[in-house]
This record gives structure tokens, C-alpha cells and sequence, in this order.
């Protein structure tokens, strides 16, 4: 709905270009970095729809990218399905857990939906581990195939799916259903009293969330060969998910990108100083999240008519 | 034998467990503040009890002293660094200050685990038990250690009973809960208060934390199952609800011990999380709690 | 207003409860198209719960709600916003990130889960409803940058995007100056003359006297008068309801008065709520030992000017407590110096017992002198030492307030500020209280200030009277006078 200006896209434009020629200069290392980073921003990305536009606050996004991992892992390692088919049906399963999701949500209020939403993590964590039979347990669950072996290619397989992820995302938010998902998240009752039916769009919402969870927690486990709690289930990694959204600026949808990169590639510069890094990293999300709630797109100057 | 044994170590864990989940209700109640550190808070405890007493020789009573402080020091930075800031900033609207305070305490949690495991490396540590040798009870030997845990428990729980139901400043604590401007009209400033029940919470969780370090190990690695367990026992039992708290924590410590002793120890935590999802459901404020 | 014509809303029967509390009670009325309709009644009235139940926010016990025929009585709200009832709710949530013209444009949109584009022609019917609504100049600009009224004109150009038959309006006036009051009656009167039919809430006959055609008037859940605005202010129920009965006066000289040094002083202060100003530069003087009574209808700027003096809100303006100027104390600091008050929401501690409550309020006292105030504040109100060890939130609404007064005497104020002490009270408790008021004032040197939209129990205890309206004092003086000079347009 809203245009942004000429020189912003040019800019833009530019700036996706250079990413998209990246692997021409730049290490295997780097690469591999850049590419979990790009899977983490469309977490994060997904996280702020749900959030920032319906005013829930889902503190289990692992829940959601987890399914989508492990639903994907475990249809190609134990059905043989495709790679493409075995990342649909991971992305169903998000999609099914993320309405599983909406049902309480939609009764709960305040700390008890951050609840609900913690508790289905543990519980899936627990699952995994008890049927590792069929999920690999702790150890993690390889999977036969992979999207790619050349860095290269697994990198510009995250690009591209991070950028149409997030176009998409960017213009649910943009659009007429992003409005009125925002107007429910503000004040369901006004948002009623317009002719809408909030529970609908709020379901809508959990439920595309989830599927863009869902499949970047697949491509993920594409990637990197195997699904493992550590990696797409474990708490703290939804934790660095809601960080990575907050600290990139809530209801913005970008920010999560920005937020997720600058995690990543913070805690990667960081590496010289070892085991401290996480502490760093953490230090300065927390820095800016009590200082500056509005997060690193909040410290932009305003945009139009402010 | 088998069912004494449950029974003992069943309540022994479950005293603890309450122990840790009451200063977390506590400060909900009072304040309304989720502190996502809880765990961390727990292990620094633990942690400190043990360096001074295994690695510097001060001996376990210093060391248990020491770490009961240093909590209450960290109590009273998450509190004055982080929730208070936070609450009190005006670029935070209202309604998302819950997220704020969960995100920022999550975080400090993270800084306190990681630094903790920087400064001890992230291996599990024992605290030295404060008394030593066994006692049989009903023929099965206990560590006298066990006993006296659930004696210091349930004796500091007791204090805290007496002080909130007998004392001028508990009622306050208690009006606190119930209506905070009617507090501020009688004349009474809300920020002391809530730093005095900040300082109750970081005593309650140090001494939990070293008898729990004492009992069944401490590590950097425990932070987030330790902020779990008292969130799961709090939610459990009705966030805020004091008597809630303490029955919680003795259903997930017997749920917790009989799993572990009869099914299987890798399991031990599972069925409290079931019976927490179907709490959840079907009653949300708890088993106590209002709403 | 033409009866012969079928009513666009009928109401009949419309009951509510609230656990134990009847909020409405049986309550028929009729709304028809081209017509405003004003329903009038003091907070807790139930004005509140009817315009709830007819937007389905709030689901009836019983009774029907016919929109053009058809019942809309408990369907959900999104419904009946669809069947054709706007609302324009007092307090409302713009999007932020959205422009005005996309704001109003939200109130078209179609309730689809598919639909990613307006509609056609939607933008240009927000463009024309915005124009319509006098935001012709602002179509383009952030909420944020929007001065109050805008605000309230994009509210209204929302409520009424799906082109409504009933257009429900809650305190239309609030936080209004008197020339944007000018320019919103005259967009309503527009609605009207559109055909819609509407509904206005608040809390007196006056703020909507001139723009209602017809008012209705409802006290503790029933309907207690109805027809024209001055039917409605000469009504006696109506009168007795937001006046009380006959009025008594008992003031000191006003040289005695005089004689004692000023113990309040506020200079000037305004408060403002977000953009909306609750009151305008409002200065008032309270000597030591006097009994003050501010008086005024319901949102007239009372609360907000107590808790301005209780440091409860920011304000612009100068206080000055004892001779000395206040610089930022804060609330507790405030209450402790002396200026304790008892606010109209009474505050109790719920769950906590009434001897627990007064024995808070005494913390601070020497225990010798907390049992002799207490078996003082017993004498004055015996039946707190019945009750006492019963859970405050138990007590009746006349006990409750009681114990809110003694609970406030507790803390030894040097100034009590009294807000809304008969609010939702029965006639029989109000006695009881002035007569407690009356032994207050002449058995102790306590200085009060009263805040009453009940005249009659305002007036028999002041020695002195501000009005307030519309966030601004517009007289004062005696009570003698007042009975002479104000009384009459009070209402």
C-alpha cells in the first residue's frame, strides 16, 4: 500500500545485487555463515508477522521451525521422499502445529499464550527424544539427501528463499490483510466493531507463520545435512529468534533480517574472543533492547510525516 | 523399600523445588515480573558455594554464605539494571512491557550462564554437602545432607510465612499484590517495596540454588532447565498463588521421582509437562490461581 | 422525530447481570432513523453495558435488540458490524504505521482472509468519507503527527465506512474545546440528516442537550426518564439523581476563613491525557481548616485535578503545599506530608479484611496512638467495627466507601481530598455519610476538599465552592450564593 521511494530501491537494488555476487569473492566459511543467517532471518521475519501485526507473542517459534525441520528430516530419511516433496510436507506440519497453536492462543491472554507456546517446545523436545528411534534422539537425525554440496549454491538457495520469504511477508504486512491482522493486534474488540472477524485472521496468521517457519526450518535441515534439537528445536534458539526480531525493530518485518544477520555475523566476528562471544552478543541485544526498544531500524531516521 | 525410598528423595527434591519456584511467585505476585534468569540466579548460587569452598578452602559454611550473597547481588542487578529500566522507560508502550522484561531477563539469563561457564568451564559441579554421613530411615540409608536440606527448606519457607502474615512489612507485600496505587495513596513508596521483595527473592533463590548445587549438582548448563522447572511449577500451580506454588512443586517432584525410579530417568521430566499442557487448556490460571 | 415510523433499532427486555450486580435492568427503548438519541446517566448506570450489548461486545442475559426487524441480541460483534451498527468507542487505537487516509480505509476493507488489495473505488470512498469528516487537509499524514479532535474525526470517519444505519457514539465531546464541540455537532447532526440513526453517551444531559433530539436517562440499570432534553433536566428523578434534593447551607464567614493561612495553593494547571486536555489551567486556594467543595458533572476535570494535587498524574502548573512550592515529590511523598486522598474508585485492598486495611493505613503512627485513632474512626463509623474481620470486598458499596474514608483518616491528613463519596451510593447511606461529614467538620480542625456532582450533599458541609466544567473552574463562591447564582445551569 505504501510506496517507498525511488532512491531506496535503487539502493536496494544494488544492495541485493552485491549480496547475490557475493560468493564470487568471498570463502566457503563466510558463505556458510551468511546462508544460516539467511534461514534465521525468515524465523525471525515469520516471528514479527505473528507478533508485531497480530499481537501474539509466541515465545516457542522452535515449535513451529521444528516441526517444519523434523517433518521434513524425517520424510526423507524414512519415507525416501523427494527432497521438495519432503520440505512440503514439513511445511504442512508447521502449518498444522502453528493452528494447533491458535486455538489456545486465541483464549489465552497475556503471559499464559508466551506460556503454551514455551511449554510446546519442551514437549516436542521431549518427543524427539523419547521416539528417537525414528527422529535420531539427541544425536540428530541425518538425512540422505542435501540441497547442495557447493557452498556457493547452498547460499544463494538461502538468498533467494529468504528474499522471496520476506517479500511475501513484507507485503501481508503491506496489504489490506496485514491492516486488519494489525487493527486485531491492537484491539480486537475495535477491530470487531469494524466488521471484522478477528479469530479468523488471527488463525490466518499463526497459520503463515508457521508455514515460513516451517520451510526454512526444512531448507535448513537440507543444508546442513542433519535435523537436531541444538540446532532447530532447543529454547535458546528461539530465544536468539525473538532477540534477532526485537533487535532489528519490531513490526517492520525487515528487521528481523537485519536482526538476524547482525546476530550471526556478530558472533562470528566475535569468535577470536572465544567462549565470550555469546555473552557479547547478548550484552548488546540487551543493551539495545532496554535503551533503545525500538531497535536498529528504530535508530533510522523517522519515516515520513514524523 | 522402593516406595520409602521415592518417598524420601521424592520430598526431599520436592522442597527444593518449591523452595526455588516461591521467591519466582513471590516477585510475580507482588510486581508482576516473569524473571526469565531465575536459573542463572540459581546456578551463580551454587556455583560461588563451591569455588570458595572446593577451590579457595574456605569451607562449605563460607562457601554456602558467599553464595547466597553474590545471588542477591545479581538478584538486585537484574532488578535495578534491567526491570526496572525497562519498566519505567516511556519508549516501551504498556502492553508490551511483558515481552520487554521476558526478553531482557531471558537475555541476562544467557550472559550470567555464559559467563558463568567462561569463568568455571561448563562441566557439573557437586557443592560439598554442609553435614556429612547417613542416617536409616525405615532401613533406607539417607545422606543426613538430605535431611538437613528439607529441614533448612522448609524452615526458610516457614520464615517467609511469618514474615508475610505477621509482620507490618509482609502485609504490605500482600497489599502490594492486591492493589499497588491504593499502596502509593497510604503513603507508602512502591519502589521500596519492590526492592525488599527483590532481596527476599534473591535469598530464596541463593539458598535454593546451593542446596540444590548440594543435592543433585549444579553447572552452567543447568540455567535453562532450572528457569524451566520453576516456571512449569509456578504455572502449575497459578502464577502468583503461594500455596499453588508449594502444592506444584510437590506434584512435579513425586511426578519427577517416581518417572525416574520406575520408568525410566531419561523420562523424568515428561509427564509434568503433560499434565502442564492440560492444565493449560483446560484451567489456565493454574490450580490455584485467579483470574 | 417522527414516531409513525418503524424503529431502525427496537430494544425490549434488555437485561444484564454481572455475577450478582444487575447492570441493566428490563430496559425497552426505541432508536429511529434521522434521529439523535441521547442516553444519559451517571458512571455505573449501565449506560456503558447497553451500548456494549448492542455492538455484541457484551453478551445480553436476556431481552432483544431488533435491527430493522431482525434480533442481533449475543451475535458477535464483527455481526452486527456487518448488519449496520458503527461505533465510535472513546478510547481507540489508530494504526500507527498507516497513514489517515489508510486508517479510514480500514473500515472499508472486506472481511477476507484472501483479499490482499482494497477493493475498487474503496480509496476514493475513504478520500471522500475522510473530506466528509473535515480531514481533507490531513488525508496523508501519521496519527501520530494528528492534533486530538483529528483524531476523534478519524474515528468517526471509520465508524461510519460501512455506511451504518445506527451510529453508536460514546462521550462524543470528551477532551473537545468548545469550537471543535461547534464543528462535531455539526458533523453528527450531518449523520442524522443522512438518515442514520444515533446514539450518544454520556454522562449528562448538558454536553448533548443541544445536538439531542430526544434523551433518555438511566440510573443504577433502569430507565428513569425520557423525552426532550429540558423534559429530561426539569425531570425530578433526573434531578434528584444528579443534584440530590433541596439544599442546605452552613458555611463559616468567610473573614474566619481568611484568617488562616493558605494550605493549598495550585496555580494554573492543566493536565492532558495523551493529546486530550482534561483541564485548563484550573487554579484553586484552600485555607487551613476549611471545608472545600468542587463540584461538577462527571468527566467535568474532579479526578484529574485531585490527582494532579496527589502528584497520581503529570501537569503543567505550579502546587504549593504549606507555603512551600512542590518540586516532584512523588505520590507516597505527597500523601505523607499530608494531602491524603480518597479517590472515587475507593481503592481498598480487596482481599485483605477491614481491620487489615485501617491497620495499614496506621502503620506509621506510634501503636499507642493507632488504637486511640482506631476506636475514634470506630465511634465515627460503627459498623467498620462490626465488619472487622470481614474481606473489604464483601462489604456493601455505602460500607465500602466508609471504610475508604476511615482507612484515609488513619494517615492523619492534614488535607483530605474526598472524591465522589456518594458515587453509586443509595439515598439512605448518603445520610449517613453527610452526618458523619458534619461531625468531622465540627469536631475536629480538619481541612477537606470535596469533590461532588451531588450538590446537595456538596453543599451543607463547604464553606466554600468551585465549579468545574469542562476542565475549568467557571465560579465560586459560597454556598449561600451558589444556591442563588448557579444552581439553575448547573444541570
Amino acid at each position: 500500500m505504501s510506496t517507498i521511494p525511488k532512491s531506496r530501491l535503487a539502493a536496494l537494488a544494488v544492495f541485493l545485487i552485491v549480496l547475490a555476487l557475493f560468493p564470487l569473492g568471498a570463502n566457503g566459511y563466510i558463505l556458510g555463515v551468511l546462508t544460516t543467517a539467511f534461514y534465521f532471518a525468515v524465523f525471525a521475519m515469520s516471528w514479527d508477522l505473528l507478533f508485531g501485526y497480530a499481537g501474539e507473542v509466541n515465545f516457542g517459534p522452535t515449535f513451529l521451525i521444528g516441526l517444519g525441520a523434523y517433518g521434513a528430516g524425517m520424510s526423507n530419511a524414512l519415507l525416501g521422499l523427494p527432497v521438495p516433496l519432503a520440505i512440503v510436507v514439513g511445511a504442512l506440519a508447521a502449518v498444522a502445529g502453528g493452528v494447533a497453536l491458535a486455538i489456545p492462543a486465541l483464549r489465552l491472554s497475556g503471559p499464559y499464550l508466551g506460556l503454551i507456546t514455551l511449554v510446546s517446545v519442551l514437549l516436542l523436545q521431549q518427543a524427539i527424544v523419547i521416539f528417537a528411534g525414528v527422529t535420531g534422539g539427541e544425536i540428530g537425525l541425518s538425512v540422505p539427501d542435501v540441497l547442495s554440496i557447493s557452498s556457493a549454491a547452498n547460499y544463494e538457495y538461502a538468498l533467494a528463499f529468504m528474499l522471496v520469504s520476506g517479500l511475501i511477508l513484507f507485503l501481508i504486512s503491506r496489504s489490506s490483510l496485514g491492516m486488519i491482522l494489525q487493527a486485531a493486534g491492537q484491539d480486537q474488540v475495535a477491530a470487531a466493531a469494524l466488521g471484522f472477524n478477528a479469530t479468523r485472521h488471527k488463525i490466518l496468521a499463526f497459520a503463515v507463520s508457521a508455514l515460513f517457519s516451517g520451510l526454512a526450518g526444512a531448507f535448513l535441515v537440507f543444508y546442513l545435512g542433519t535435523a537436531s534439537v541444538s540446532a532447530v528445536v532447543d529454547i535458546s534458539i528461539g530465544v536468539r529468534v525473538i532477540i534477532a526480531a526485537v533487535l532489528g525493530g519490531r513490526r517492520t518485518i525487515i528487521g528481523g533480517a537485519i536482526g538476524s544477520v547482525f546476530l550471526i555475523v556478530a558472533g562470528e566476528l566475535l569468535r577470536p574472543i572465544g567462549q565470550l562471544s555469546t555473552f557479547v552478543v547478548a550484552l548488546i541485544a540487551l543493551v539495545v533492547i532496554v535503551l533503545f526498544p525500538d531497535g536498529l531500524l528504530g535508530l533510522l531516521p523517522h519515516r515520513r510525516g514524523a | 523399600m522402593l516406595a520409602i525410598q521415592i518417598l524420601i528423595d521424592g520430598f526431599a527434591i520436592s522442597t527444593l523445588y518449591a523452595l526455588g519456584a516461591l521467591g519466582f511467585t513471590l516477585i510475580f505476585g507482588v510486581s508482576g515480573v516473569l524473571n526469565l534468569a531465575h536459573g542463572g540466579l540459581m546456578v551463580i548460587a551454587a556455583m560461588i558455594a563451591w569455588y570458595l569452598d572446593t577451590s579457595l578452602g574456605f569451607g562449605p559454611y563460607v562457601g554456602a554464605l558467599a553464595g547466597v550473597a553474590v545471588c542477591l547481588v545479581a538478584a538486585l542487578v537484574t532488578y535495578g539494571g534491567i526491570v526496572r529500566p525497562i519498566e519505567n522507560s516511556r519508549a516501551v508502550p504498556a502492553h508490551e512491557r511483558e515481552l520487554f522484561v521476558l526478553t531482557a531477563t531471558l537475555l541476562w539469563g544467557v550472559m550470567i550462564q555464559e559467563s558463568l561457564s567462561y569463568a568455571f568451564t561448563n562441566s557439573p559441579i557437586t557443592v560439598q554437602p554442609l553435614i556429612a554421613g547417613t542416617v536409616s530411615i525405615l532401613g533406607v540409608r539417607t545422606p543426613i545432607n538430605e535431611i538437613f536440606i528439607a529441614a533448612v527448606a522448609w524452615a526458610v519457607m516457614g520464615a517467609l510465612w511469618l514474615l508475610v502474615n505477621r509482620t507490618q512489612v509482609g502485609r504490605r507485600l500482600l497489599a502490594a499484590s492486591i492493589n499497588p496505587r491504593a499502596l502509593t495513596l497510604l503513603g507508602f513508596e512502591l519502589d521500596r517495596i519492590y526492592l525488599f521483595v527483590w532481596v527476599i527473592y534473591g535469598l530464596l533463590a541463593g539458598i535454593a540454588g546451593v542446596l540444590l548445587g548440594s543435592f543433585l549438582g549444579s553447572g552452567s548448563d543447568y540455567v535453562p532447565g532450572l528457569t524451566g522447572s520453576a516456571f512449569t511449577i509456578v504455572v502449575l500451580g497459578g502464577l502468583g498463588s503461594v500455596s499453588g506454588t508449594l502444592i506444584a512443586a510437590y506434584i512435579v517432584g513425586y511426578i519427577e521421582t517416581v518417572t525416574a525410579y520406575l520408568v525410566s530417568p531419561s523420562l523424568r521430566e515428561v509427564p509434568a509437562l503433560i499434565l502442564l499442557v492440560v492444565v493449560i487448556y483446560m484451567r489456565p490460571q493454574g490450580l490455584l490461581g485467579r483470574r | 422525530m417522527n414516531t409513525t415510523t418503524t424503529p431502525r433499532l427496537a430494544v425490549s427486555g434488555l437485561h444484564k447481570r454481572f455475577g450478582g450486580l444487575i447492570a441493566v435492568k428490563s430496559l425497552d427503548f426505541n432508536l429511529y432513523p434521522g434521529e439523535i438519541l441521547g442516553l444519559i446517566g451517571p458512571n455505573g448506570s449501565g449506560k456503558s453495558t447497553v451500548m456494549q450489548m448492542i455492538m455484541g461486545v457484551v453478551r445480553p442475559t436476556a431481552g432483544q435488540i431488533l435491527l430493522d426487524g431482525q434480533d442481533i441480541a449475543g451475535r458477535p460483534t464483527y455481526d452486527i458490524a456487518r448488519a449496520g451498527v458503527g461505533i465510535v468507542f472513546q478510547h481507540s487505537r489508530p494504526l500507527r504505521l498507516q497513514t489517515v487516509l489508510e486508517n479510514i480505509l480500514l473500515g472499508l476493507l472486506p472481511d477476507s482472509l484472501s483479499r490482499l488489495r482494497p477493493p475498487p473505488g474503496a480509496i476514493e470512498t475513504a478520500r471522500r468519507i475522510g473530506e466528509e469528516c473535515g480531514l481533507g487537509e490531513v488525508l496523508d499524514r501519521l496519527p501520530a503527527t494528528l492534533p486530538f479532535a483529528d483524531l476523534r474525526r478519524m474515528e468517526l470517519a471509520k465508524a461510519i465506512a460501512r455506511n451504518p444505519s445506527v451510529v453508536l457514539i460514546d462521550e462524543p465531546f470528551a477532551g473537545l474545546t468548545s469550537a471543535e464541540v461547534h464543528d462535531f455537532s455539526a458533523l453528527i447532526r450531518r449523520f442524522r440528516d443522512q438518515g442514520r440513526a444515533v446514539m450518544l453517551v454520556d454522562h449528562n444531559v448538558k454536553s448533548i442537550a443541544s445536538l439531542a433530539d430526544r434523551v433518555l436517562a438511566l440510573y443504577l440499570g433502569e430507565k428513569i426518564a425520557e423525552g426532550s432534553s429540558e423534559q429530561v433536566m426539569q425531570d425530578e428523578t433526573v434531578r434528584r439523581v444528579y443534584l440530590g434534593g433541596g439544599i442546605e447551607t452552613h458555611e463559616r464567614p468567610e473573614a474566619e476563613i481568611a484568617a488562616h493561612k493558605v494550605l493549598l495553593q495550585a496555580e494554573d494547571i492543566s493536565v492532558f491525557y495523551g493529546k486530550a486536555q482534561a483541564l485548563e489551567n484550573v487554579s484553586l486556594t484552600v485555607h487551613e481548616g476549611e471545608f472545600v467543595s468542587i463540584v461538577g458533572l462527571n468527566g467535568a476535570g474532579k479526578t484529574s485535578l485531585f490527582n494532579a494535587i496527589s502528584g497520581l498524574v503529570p501537569f503543567r502548573g505550579a502546587i504549593s503545599w504549606d507555603g512551600a512550592k512542590r518540586a516532584g515529590e512523588s505520590a507516597a511523598a505527597i500523601a505523607r506530608a499530608g494531602i491524603v486522598q480518597c479517590p472515587e474508585t475507593r481503592e481498598l485492598f480487596g482481599r485483605l479484611s477491614v481491620a487489615e486495611n485501617l491497620e495499614l493505613a496506621g502503620q506509621r503512627l506510634p501503636p499507642g496512638e493507632r488504637a486511640s485513632r482506631l476506636d475514634w474512626l470506630h465511634e465515627l463509623f460503627p459498623i467498620l467495627r462490626v465488619r472487622g474481620t470481614q474481606e473489604s470486598r464483601t462489604l456493601s458499596g455505602g460500607e465500602q466507601q466508609m471504610l475508604a474514608i476511615a482507612r484515609s483518616l488513619m494517615l492523619k491528613p492534614r488535607l483530605l481530598i474526598l472524591d465522589e463519596p456518594t458515587l453509586g451510593l443509595a439515598p439512605v447511606i448518603l445520610g449517613q455519610l453527610s452526618e458523619a461529614l458534619s461531625r468531622l467538620r465540627e469536631t475536629t480542625d480538619i481541612t477537606v476538599l470535596l469533590g461532588e456532582q451531588n450538590v446537595t450533599f456538596a453543599l451543607p458541609h463547604a464553606d466554600r465552592v468551585y465549579v468545574i466544567e469542562h476542565g475549568r473552574i467557571i465560579w465560586n463562591g459560597t454556598p449561600t450564593r451558589f444556591a442563588a447564582e448557579a444552581g439553575t445551569g448547573y444541570l
